[in-house]
């Protein structure tokens, strides 16, 4: 089976995919592995998850190619099958008695612990953003950090609008506390 | 003095929210100018931040493994009948099954490296089969095929998800042993073994599509 070559573009990669070639979709994995994890990394708390998710991500993405018709950048086809890929997990997570994406308590997100002021080391935005409760995080990563509208991630996790919004506020406070900004 | 709501501050700090008597009342009010500048640092930290680095070639195996091992299609239980709409993906299953099966009972079968031609010379004779006949029909399904793909596009829409994602998943199957036929070939085009199994591979994808656009 070919391998990719370093010459060949992600259009190149992609429709030799499509047709069967797994070199060239290893060529597609090398060239997005990276930000699938980091979205992964960022949306669950769990590194371990994070890369279960990005395996799930890319199988779902070999299943699906054959779907992908070339109307948008690949990579953007890709982040946002990552993206439902994550939250299918979120939810199934909540089926099973986790929190709701809604159900963020002002202690969870603004308790005892934290405040970066009762810690010796402010914290990155990494690790803030480990600790917040899924739903918060996951409104925050899609919006501020992927880029996604409001009525996107409405739409994506089943919350109206402007629970999102409200959700968006009270992370981007929480992480204020605990990055000391 | 009465200050900027939350959802004014958090607006003029990323740009969602325009508007001339918000961003005046910041120029009069410290408290809610330091507030908006505190979310702007924020989100200034964000846009800096760099993604995790994740080693590659650690997952890229797992991945390979779940994707070849989609690979292997299961064959239906004896005594299954033709099925009515609702079991459409029971034979699906099967067909790419018998496909599978004869894929792997000709790669166990293959000419090693080394071994003479003469075997593939005497299989030519012996079947009677030209490989141009071979290849003729070969092209004629493949053109089918694609038809059959076009029309299958538009009945997409209205096709159970379910069933849409048996389809896609099982015509993957099919796709990915034409693929690796293709390959043999290339390194063996005189086997008219590779080229048969070819043929029937397009056959089978002709019928799956027949079946699934007679069905929808």
């Amino acid at each position: 089976m070919a391998q990719a070559n370093e010459e060949d573009t992600i259009d190149d990669l992609v429709r030799r995919a499509q047709g069967g070639d797994v070199g060239a979709f290893e060529g597609l994995y090398r060239a997005h592995a990276a930000a699938i994890f980091a979205l992964c990394r960022r949306m669950v708390r769990d590194e371990t998850e994070a890369r279960e998710l990005v395996q799930d991500v890319f199988v779902r993405a070999w299943e699906r190619l054959t779907s992908f018709r070339g109307q948008s950048v690949f990579g953007t086809w890709l982040h946002r099958l990552a993206v439902n890929v994550v939250l299918e997990r979120v939810r199934v997570v909540r089926r099973d008695g986790a929190r709701h994406v809604t159900d963020d308590d002002d202690e969870a997100l603004f308790g005892a612990h934290s405040d970066a002021g009762d810690m010796d080391i402010r914290m990155d935005l990494e690790a803030a953003l480990a600790t917040l409760p899924q739903g918060s995080r996951t409104v925050f990563v899609l919006h501020d950090m992927e880029g996604y509208s409001h009525d996107e991630i409405a739409h994506m996790t089943g919350i109206a609008p402007g629970t999102a919004r409200a959700q968006l506020w009270r992370a981007r406070r929480a992480l204020m506390k605990r990055m000391a900004v | 003095m009465t200050h900027l709501t939350e959802e004014q501050r958090h607006g003029l700090a990323d740009g969602s929210l325009e508007s001339p008597a918000a961003a005046a009342h910041l120029r009069e009010c410290a408290a809610c100018s330091a507030d908006v500048d505190r979310i702007r640092r924020l989100m200034t930290r964000v846009s800096h931040s760099n993604p995790a680095p994740v080693e590659a070639d650690d997952l890229w195996p797992s991945i390979r493994a779940r994707i070849e091992g989609q690979k292997v299609v299961p064959l239906p239980a004896r005594g299954e009948g033709a099925p009515a709409r609702p079991g459409l993906h029971k034979w699906v299953w099967g067909i790419g099954g018998v496909l599978a099966a004869g894929l792997i009972a000709l790669w166990v079968a293959r000419p090693r490296a080394g071994t003479a031609d003469s075997t593939n010379v005497a299989q030519v004779g012996d079947s009677g089969v030209s490989l141009v006949a071979v290849m003729d029909s070969t092209h004629a399904y493949e053109q089918e095929a694609q038809a059959l793909l076009n029309r299958l596009e538009l009945q997409r829409a209205t096709m159970r998800p379910e069933l849409a994602r048996i389809v896609e998943r099982d015509l993957r199957a099919i796709d990915v042993a034409i693929a690796e036929l293709q390959g043999a070939i290339r390194t063996d085009p005189n086997n008219p073994a590779l080229r048969r199994l070819l043929a029937s591979s397009y056959r089978q994808k002709v019928d799956l599509l027949k079946r699934v656009s007679n069905a929808g």
